[in-house]
């Protein structure tokens, strides 16, 4: 080869480019710069996401399926969070406690300030008992404070012996999920590791096969090694009490097989009893894997009576327990008024399980050196620096594992003010400022990077963009909306959209939706409002941006549907509520935002109006987050009882007036067939507003499939974005999958969708017609009316005729 | 009133674990150990301690049976045989409880674990065994483990039954 090579220039090495390098996850674990953030999704994307989307969307489904059956789910969340409250609260009044109690069983309490002073004092421990090999169960917390590392160096072989971990430390990768830390890697390319890592010929073709591998070589080291180092699920303060869950059996072999037991914990895991571990026990088991219970779940207050099983001498010592809990940043957590919520976390990896982009590409891409998903980007920043938690900007806010979180943590409030901190370390710029300045941003928000500015005040550039529509519509005029699968499509190379990316990030390859010629609120006040008079059901909707300046079509049904089941229904000005600052970390800005939403509403709130809102996202700030961002509890209370989403309103009504509902909307009269695709917004989902459109739907008679994906991958301004583009369509494969299916079986269904972004990322799967339900809504009625007319109309002529008749009797008479 | 034998029967089953019930006599205790035994070469026994002593002594006899084990023969032998503390209807766990010599290494190491239950020792939530006024409030004290099946593993792939634990948990019922 090198001879043909020297003598054929144009195929010599160095006329072939080189090939890229591929990423390990090694190379992309740190992302404190944005570049690495992006180069780690790409991986995943390559490499990961197959096995990672099939193994959170097996464990998420089997959560939802044992939640079902835990008759006191919610009440078990309550009490585990009060409980976790009260020891947050009481912290180093615990720490004192648990010492005593495990100082009085003859075992030994480090606290260690730092990781450094951690790993130091396990370190010397094995030095002290001449320690030559260390077993390891799975432990995030000795992740975090790089233990291995510190023991390696000095000359200790460590071993993992949780499987996962088993095969991160041969692959020399971090954990993927936090409690499934190798759920990336799927059977086939474990047993190509495990082939090159130790030269066998064994074919290794089955989970067994590669079980039985592991075994074989990890029980060799149990019964030899001097030390076992386990981590801690909770630890009980008044007994010392270690409550250790598991599936394996290697953490019970860790505890139990060599003399010396070392157990690392964050302290956020101390609870004051161990009686107060009890909500836990299903708690934890049923959102972490879905199972009643693990495997194993073990109460031990160490150091164990019975002799330690290990081979040659060692059984002869005395065993011996070292706690060793770790502050590393928690203590300052826990000063904080935002992420002292996250040292409620009991690492059950529900939120990352529940998450469509962490289904999507895991906690390589999603995730920092040692935590990941949803929760993580608040763990790495509070144990090691903010800049570290940049892959919190996967967090969409979609609201899915609020939900599924045991301990009730609002994952995404956290998030967002990840992003606020880390909007706040970026330099003020000149245009910055403008941009801030024309759009009103809070001043605090005005060093957020331009690309966040522009989505953070969608609100302003729409109304600019809604001005000059035809300008703006010309943008993309042409493009159809659809899926791009030729790679090389660069999209839309319009001087406007490549200023648009180059600019604000809004990817060329994404149409953007066009804005209609009259907003909202223009069209509203162009249509003569029937008399209010008798009519005692009063409504105001709430014209948030994306409905006026965007999906006019949407707010125009909601406000004809109501008025024809007899509401009163005016609509507001157009006003930012704060949706899209805090989806881009502005909170100064959505918290300013929520107060002018809430001013343009207090009249008509003071007015015994309900408030309808037609974007699920916007009606989520009124239902939940506007308890962060308005003044007062009592505030978020005046609004959040009386905010509803448009079908939830028509429920009511019917429910109120006692009308069924194929009375009121005729089937018979759909323009669109009976069989139809529904597709809720995740928010919509959270808040508990998606359950009443699939009910009316079935009421009036469609047959109605739902999509059961978390997340359509658009949320909100994310699959607008260069750096998301490829992630959310990646999301969206999901859902498009499922509609592909149902048309499959049994031909084309309507799709329905009730979010503007939802509708957006269907577009970009299907040149369809997308209804929102009250678009479907309207035309039933709509039709039912014209039909009634026909009757009416029809009933008319005939009694005109029957006059028409009696008087040609009557002059007949006369005549006669 | 729910049946929680039946219950603990069903769902110790759903997770992978076998439920015989058995009378509770010497001879019907034998002869099922016998059984589920086979030709094992290795059988480590625990010392009862909430059963009565004659009814576990029977199995003494049985071929196989390590008198005094040693660590190396603990770390070959095949079946373990423990005594359970009490178990859980909604989910299908034992409970074991450890301290005494050998109930551990029986629990964990062999691979064929065989636990024997007291049916009045079953209670319906996890939860009530944290209750003070459960069992003298004794699983308040102990160091216990919860078993739910055999140990089991699912991070090489499709779930494999059987890795550093147990690969079988025969859990006799007695009635």
């Amino acid at each position: 080869m090198a001879d043909i090579d020297s003598k054929s220039p144009s195929i010599t090495p160095a006329a072939v480019p080189p090939a890229p390098k591929v990423d390990t996850p090694r190379d992309v674990a740190n992302k404190s710069d944005k570049d690495h953030l992006l180069r780690a999704i790409r991986m995943a994307l390559d490499i990961e996401s197959s096995t990672v989307r099939a193994n959170t969307q097996h464990f998420n489904k089997n959560r939802y399926r044992a939640a079902a059956n835990l008759p006191d789910y919610d009440d078990l969340k309550d009490e585990a969070r009060r409980i976790k409250d009260k020891s947050i609260a009481n912290l180093p009044e615990l720490i004192q406690t648990l010492k005593n109690s495990v100082r009085a069983h003859n075992g030994h309490v480090f606290v260690a300030n730092t990781a450094a002073d951690a790993c130091r004092y396990i370190l010397d421990v094995c030095r002290w008992r001449a320690a030559k090999m260390v077993v390891k169960g799975k432990s995030m917390t000795s992740e975090e404070i790089h233990l291995n590392h510190v023991l390696q160096g000095d000359g200790i072989e460590v071993v993992e012996s949780d499987l996962a971990e088993f095969i991160l430390q041969l692959a020399d990768e971090q954990p993927s999920h936090i409690l499934a830390p190798a759920l990336h890697y799927s059977r086939e390319r474990i047993t190509a590791l495990f082939k090159r890592k130790y030269e066998t010929d064994l074919p290794l073709d089955t989970g067994e096969a590669l079980t039985f591998f592991a075994r074989q070589i990890l029980r060799e080291k149990f019964l030899h090694a001097d030390v076992g180092v386990t981590g801690a699920n909770l630890i009980a303060a008044d007994t010392g009490t270690l409550m250790l869950v598991e599936s394996e059996g290697n953490i019970r072999l860790a505890s139990f097989a060599p003399p010396v037991h070392i157990a690392i914990a964050g302290i956020e895991k101390i609870i004051p009893t161990r009686e107060e571990m009890a909500p836990f026990l299903e708690l934890l088991s049923m959102s972490a894997t879905g199972q009643s219970m693990s495997v194993y779940t073990s109460f031990i207050s160490p150091p164990l009576a019975d002799p330690p099983f290990a081979m040659a001498s060692k059984a002869l010592k005395p065993r011996e327990f070292h706690l060793v809990l770790i502050d590393n940043g928690r203590l300052k957590m826990r000063d904080d008024p935002v992420f002292h919520e996250a040292l409620n976390c009991i690492r059950c990896g529900a939120c990352l399980n529940s998450c469509a982009n962490f289904q999507t590409v895991g906690g390589h891409a999603f995730g920092g050196e040692t935590y990941s998903g949803g929760i993580g980007g608040s763990w790495e920043a509070g144990t090691s620096k903010l800049e570290n938690a940049r892959f919190a900007e996967l967090c969409t806010g979609c609201t899915r594992c609020v939900q599924n979180c045991p301990v009730r943590i609002d994952i995404p409030w956290l998030n967002a003010n990840l992003g606020n901190r880390l909007n706040q370390t970026e330099p003020s710029t000149a245009i910055k400022s403008v941009l801030g300045s024309m759009s009103d941003a809070d001043r605090v928000d005005r060093s957020t990077p331009v690309s966040k500015m522009f989505f953070g005040n969608y609100h302003y550039f729409a109304k600019w963009g809604s001005r000059f529509a035809s300008v703006a519509n010309s943008f993309d005029a042409g493009r159809k909306p659809s899926i791009r699968t030729d790679s090389s499509d660069e999209g839309n190379t319009s001087f406007a959209r490549v200023m648009m990316e180059k600019w604000f990030g809004v990817d060329r390859r994404r149409t953007l939706p066009p804005f209609p010629k009259y907003t909202f609120v223009q069209e509203a006040q162009a249509i003569e409002p029937p008399s209010s008079k008798g009519r005692e059901i009063k409504v105001v909707i709430f014209a948030e941006a994306f409905t006026n300046y965007g999906m006019t079509s949407r707010g125009l049904a909601t406000l004809n549907v109501l008025r024809e089941l007899g509401a009163d229904v005016v609509v507001s000005e157009c006003v930012p509520e704060g949706r899209a600052a805090m989806s881009q970390g502005m909170i100064a800005t959505a918290k300013q935002h929520a107060r002018a939403a809430t001013r343009e509403l207090d009249p008509h709130v003071s007015d015994g109006r309900d408030i309808v809102v037609v974007e699920p996202s916007s009606l989520s700030m009124f239902r939940r987050d506007f308890a962060r961002l308005l003044d007062s509890k009592d505030r978020f209370e005046r609004f959040r009882k009386r905010a509803f989403d448009p079908v939830e309103y028509v429920v009511k009504i019917l429910k109120a007036t006692g009308r069924p509902a194929a009375g009121v909307f005729d089937i018979s009269k759909s323009k669109v067939g009976h069989r139809l695709f529904y597709h809720a917004h995740c928010q919509q989902k959270t808040i508990g507003a998606a359950e009443p459109t699939v009910q009316l739907l079935t009421d009036i008679g469609f047959d109605v499939v739902t999509s059961n994906v978390e997340c359509c991958g658009m949320a909100g301004s994310f699959g607008y974005k260069k750096d998301f583009y490829d992630l959310s369509l990646a999301v969206g494969a999901d859902l498009f999958g499922q509609v592909v299916q149902q048309d499959r079986d049994g031909g084309a269904r309507q799709l329905i969708a009730s979010g503007t972004s939802c509708t957006e990322q269907l577009h970009a799967g299907f040149e369809r017609k997308i209804l929102h339900p009250m678009e479907l809504l309207e035309t039933l009625i709509e039709r039912q009316k014209e039909s009634d007319k026909v009757v009416k109309d029809a009933e008319d002529a005939e009694v005109e005729a029957d006059l028409e008749a009696l008087k040609r009797s009557k002059r007949e008479a006369s005549k006669s | 009133m729910i049946d929680l034998a039946a219950t603990f029967e069903e769902h110790a089953t759903e997770a992978a674990a076998m439920v015989w019930r058995v009378k509770r006599t010497p001879v019907a205790l034998r002869d099922v150990v016998a059984l589920a035994t086979g030709k094992a070469q290795g059988i480590v026994l625990t010392e009862p301690e909430f059963l009565p002593v004659p009814l576990v002594d029977g199995l003494r006899g049985l071929a196989g049976v390590i008198p005094k084990p040693h660590d190396d023969e603990l770390a070959v032998a095949d079946v373990g045989i423990t005594e359970a503390f009490a178990a859980v209807a909604s989910t299908g766990s034992v409970c074991v409880a450890l301290g005494r010599p050998l109930v551990a290494a029986t629990s964990l190491l062999m691979p064929l674990n065989i636990i024997l239950l007291a049916k009045e020792r079953i209670i319906e939530r996890p939860r009530d065994l944290f209750n003070p006024d459960m069992f003298d409030g004794e699983s308040l004290k102990r160091n216990l483990v919860f078993i739910t099946g055999p140990s089991a593993t699912a991070d090489m792939g499709p779930l494999v039954v059987g890795v550093h634990g147990p690969h079988r948990v025969l859990i006799l019922l007695l009635e």
